[in-house]
């Protein structure tokens, strides 16, 4: 449901040492003139300029709702439900994570709580990533790799201490997990507020900005649980109780192993567009308006995941295709 | 506006609404309680207010943010606001800070007789009579709701996983674990202290007979329960989350094990989001997601009585005066409807 008075939601993730608390600091100390709500971690610092800091414990509860990986953060439903009750209005609210983080709880607490989901929605995920140190945090750290693949937004931070061709092989490895998320190069995460805040990245534009060659061509890894990505386009309209049995399924049963799936899809005989996202085995759809004029109508689907290889992906959404 | 139309908006005025006054704040009413003849409501502007018939509000300048909870303690109110603050408030707006925990919340409070608790993180602070520094009892995670039962004896903490029932003996608190999976919130204790009922963040209640501990699920609701109420003699525990307010009888030695709950108040497409017990009779005030009340006897087939009519914003707080002569309604946009309940009042 589109409710222009939900309230942009940025969670910050990122692996220790990156310079989240430099962003952080940055957001509650520059002049932005919007007025922020910051959901930190034992971070001791009060905010100036209006911003309002608000200490958390990262709680993470399972939900009983019959979904096996459905993992929410308790302490975000009962903060999110408090901030709503104040008086005047907040223009964004930033979730920073600890380093360790898996995001999916606190992505899947926006899919799960009717609440929270009323009153906020999910604007970007943003991760801050070391340059000197992401490619080898990905070899020893799960976290690492899940923290980039579940991203919108990916910082490159510290690039000043990195030699020109060491940026583009790490940009390369990032863009093998996750091919649409924008990345920002920084030193210091100096990118503007304006490219991290009140983004409306969820709403899924950008998948259609991705280059389809890139997705399909390179998808070779080490090792089985490497997180890698799959895209597919379709000029021919899908035929849309096809794709609600295939999709459905393939989260219900797949569910664990797709961190993230995104699409924009021109069904047959429907004049919107439909867009879905999807954080394992949740999933939100809904029509979002007419196609852009002079814009060609093809569905396009993104999927980021460990052992995509083995869900024959494309034979299944090939069959979606209305005769 | 025309007046054929403003008279239509007049008619279509409840009698209470008529007779009654509206007051429009601005900010979400959070919580009212009453005390003496007053009914103190918090706001999420961090204001309390004292509502009296016949005059206007009394204004408290008490929290920085959001008044999140408030119960009543002698002839003061106790408030938890989201800036860190712990206060003692009189009606005649004198403030007492108990202790500032300065970024963390205060999410939850209770008292008994000269006792006063609150919650903030995953601990409970118990301050007694004549004692400066508070016991503390600690809980694995957030605690989300305290109620005490009415003899001050023990004490229910809510929380991931269950709930905690410390009991005082010789001024030293002891734990009993209740467990069921999921994340508890709002917890009460049945009148006769033979049950403890939560609301859960899933769509519906959980309730332990206390003695052996055994488990009643109450399911099927459409949306998250945010409150209850104990209604009659029988009791009842009545629940709001469904498009009725939902009846569940806890007498005999069974309670609601293997019964069906009445229904009563039906708002059409509406949900309850706001139930209050009407002192001393068998029936309830139900309030709606479009800011309408109900108010309905525990009987299927009596039908419910308007309040008051649809303002556009979810009820967020009912509270009754301690002589049942005055109702106070709040909504999440701020408008407060105080009237008599009864005509010749």
């Amino acid at each position: 449901m589109e409710n222009t008075s939900q309230v942009p939601v940025t969670v910050l993730t990122g692996f220790l040492g990156a310079g989240k608390t430099t962003l952080l600091n940055r957001i509650l100390t520059e002049q932005h003139g919007r007025k922020y709500a910051v959901i930190v971690n034992e971070f001791g610092e009060q905010g100036i300029d209006n911003d309002l800091v608000v200490d958390a414990d990262e709680e993470v509860f399972e939900m009983n709702n019959g979904c096996i990986c459905c993992t929410v953060r308790g302490d975000l439903i009962r903060i999110l439900s408090g901030l709503m009750k104040r008086a005047d209005k907040l223009d964004a609210i930033i979730v920073e994570t600890t380093g360790l983080a898996d995001p999916a709880p606190v992505a899947q607490t926006f899919f799960v709580d009717q609440d929270v989901a009323d009153r906020t929605k999910l604007d970007a995920i943003v991760t801050v990533a070391d340059a000197v140190h992401l490619s080898s945090q990905l070899v020893d750290h799960h976290e690492a790799e899940e923290q980039i693949a579940f991203a919108d937004v990916i910082l490159l931070n510290k690039v000043e201490l990195v030699e020109d061709n060491d940026i583009v092989k790490v940009n390369d490895r990032i863009r093998k997990i996750n091919p649409f998320a924008k990345i920002i190069k920084t030193t210091r995460c100096d990118a503007p507020l304006d490219e991290i805040v009140g983004l409306n990245a969820f709403s899924l534009d950008r998948v259609l900005d991705i280059e389809p060659d890139f997705l399909e061509s390179d998808h070779d890894h080490e090792h089985d649980d490497d997180v890698t990505s799959l895209s597919f386009v379709s000029d021919t309209p899908l035929d849309m109780d096809k794709f609600q049995d295939w999709f459905g399924n393939l989260l219900r049963t797949k569910g664990q192993d797709i961190l993230r799936s995104k699409g924009i899809l021109n069904f047959k005989g429907e004049e919107e567009r439909y867009v879905f996202q999807g954080v394992h085995m949740l999933m939100d759809a809904s029509p979002m308006g007419p196609w852009p004029k002079g814009k060609d109508r093809s569905s396009r689907v993104v999927f980021i995941g460990r052992d995509l290889d083995n869900m024959n992906l494309k034979e299944g959404f090939e069959n979606c295709k209305s005769a | 506006m025309n007046a054929d139309l403003e008279k239509l908006q007049e008619s279509n005025k409840t009698e209470l609404e008529r007779r009654g006054s509206i007051f429009n704040i601005g900010a979400p009413a959070t919580e009212a309680v009453t005390i003496s003849d007053q009914i103190a409501v918090g706001f999420g502007d961090g204001t309390v207010r004292f509502f009296q018939s016949g005059s206007d509000p009394k204004t408290v300048k008490a929290h920085k943010g959001v008044v999140l909870s408030m119960t009543n303690y002698e002839d003061h109110v106790l408030t938890g606001g989201d800036d860190g603050r712990f206060l003692k408030i009189s009606s005649d707006g004198n403030i007492e800070e108990i202790f500032n925990f300065g970024s963390k919340w205060v999410d939850c409070v209770a008292s008994h007789k000269d006792t006063k608790v609150c919650s903030s993180g995953k601990t409970v602070y118990i301050w007694t009579k004549n004692k400066d520094k508070p016991q503390t009892l600690e809980h694995q995670s957030t605690v989300a709701g305290l109620a005490f039962d009415n003899k001050g004896k023990r004490l229910a903490v809510s929380r991931y996983g269950g709930v905690t029932v410390w009991k005082l003996n010789n001024n030293k608190w002891t734990a009993s674990n209740f467990t069921w999976k999921g994340s508890h919130g709002t917890v009460t204790f049945s009148p006769d202290t033979k049950y403890i009922v939560t609301a859960m963040q899933e769509n519906q209640i959980h309730g332990w007979r206390i003695n052996d501990k055994a488990d009643l699920a109450m399911r099927g609701y459409p949306s998250k329960i945010k409150s209850f109420t104990w209604v009659g003699d029988t009791p009842y525990l009545v629940t709001s989350g469904s498009s009725d307010a939902v009846c569940w009888p806890f007498d005999g030695k069974e309670g609601p094990m293997g019964r069906k709950p009445i229904v009563v108040a039906n708002g059409g497409k509406e949900l309850a989001t706001f139930v209050k017990a009407l002192n001393g009779e068998k029936a309830v005030f139900t309030g709606f997601t479009d800011g309408s009340v109900l108010l309905a006897e525990i009987d299927e087939s009596k039908k419910p009585i308007m309040i008051r009519s649809s303002t556009g914003s979810e009820v967020s707080t009912i509270a009754i005066s301690s002589d049942n002569s005055q109702i106070l309604i709040g909504d999440m946009k701020g408008s407060i409807l105080l009237s008599s309940l009864w005509a010749d009042n």
